[in-house]
């Protein structure tokens, strides 16, 4: 688990799969604005993901919902700040702050269209336990809420920013306005 | 969702946007796009890879669902084959 900065934590989860990769600039962005306005960033590594010593192949989705549920008491985390497929696994959060939220559903597919067009060339092997738990999952409602979404998507939000889906880009990149405009909506929606 | 796409200008912008957003291409090179610009194949960002990202950001921006197989090396050929494609689904 990575943390940076000191006062009030939150714990990052961060969008699932490939599109982790693509967005660990933005959310490193994201994390150093809130940690240099008094905030403790956390972010776990999913079981099978960046340091975990388990391979991805053996995890199902219910160690992942365990190990996000596990990063909470452990790190006593106010609120859950996720990113896409994270916020599949923010239930256990007293507050949850959303940016571009997907379903379950829609994650599946895009890796099952992944793996026809690469043929096997794809970096993740998800085990059938993990892709069948992640189809069925859909972000908890009720509670505190708040999402945000880029404006050029049609789903509803509290607050849509302009900015690129970094999510889709082969080449990871980064955006220092999207990650300054998400930084100060949630310091302001923390503080609220 | 519901489709709110009623018109042909509507789809076309968003299609340019979608690859403008997805290939990371300059605006520029989106705006001059026409309907014979090769694509899949001829765009070095434009790799396989990059094809499952667009189709699903083509679905959530145009409230549509692409099959898997609608999806075929003709419909990504060109601009104008996405388009036609792209409308053939948004606009009833």
């Amino acid at each position: 688990m990575m943390r940076i900065g000191s006062g009030p934590s939150l714990l990052f989860l961060p969008p699932l799969f490939e599109e982790m990769n693509r967005t660990r600039a933005l959310l490193a962005s994201v994390m150093r604005g809130l940690a240099a306005q008094g905030f403790e960033c956390w972010l776990p590594d999913l079981p099978g993901t960046g340091e975990s010593e388990r391979a991805l192949e053996g995890v199902s989705w219910q160690d992942w919902s365990e190990a996000a549920a596990a990063a909470f008491e452990a790190t006593g985390a106010v609120a859950a700040i996720s990113l896409r497929g994270g916020a599949l696994l923010d239930g256990a959060a007293p507050a949850r702050w959303r940016f571009a939220p997907a379903t379950g559903a829609s994650l599946a597919r895009d890796l099952a269209r992944a793996g026809l067009m690469t043929e096997g060339g794809g970096g993740y092997a998800p085990s059938g336990a993990l892709l069948a738990g992640l189809a069925e999952a859909e972000p908890a409602a009720g509670g505190k809420v708040r999402t945000l979404r880029l404006s050029t998507d049609r789903g509803e939000a509290d607050l849509k920013l302009e900015g690129p889906p970094l999510w889709r880009r082969a080449e990871p990149q980064n955006s220092s306005e999207l990650a300054e405009a998400m930084a100060s909506d949630i310091v302001q929606w923390v503080r609220a | 969702m519901t489709a709110a796409f009623n018109d042909e200008q509507e789809v076309d912008e968003t299609l340019r946007a979608v690859l403008r957003d997805v290939l990371g291409l300059p605006e520029a090179q989106v705006a001059a796009l026409d309907e014979s610009s090769p694509l899949f194949g001829a765009l070095p960002e434009f790799d396989s890879m990059a094809v499952a990202g667009l189709l699903t950001e083509l679905e959530e921006r145009l409230g549509i669902l692409i099959e898997d197989h609608e999806v075929d090396a003709d419909m990504l050929e060109s601009f104008g084959s996405l388009l036609t494609f792209a409308r053939s689904k948004t606009l009833q």
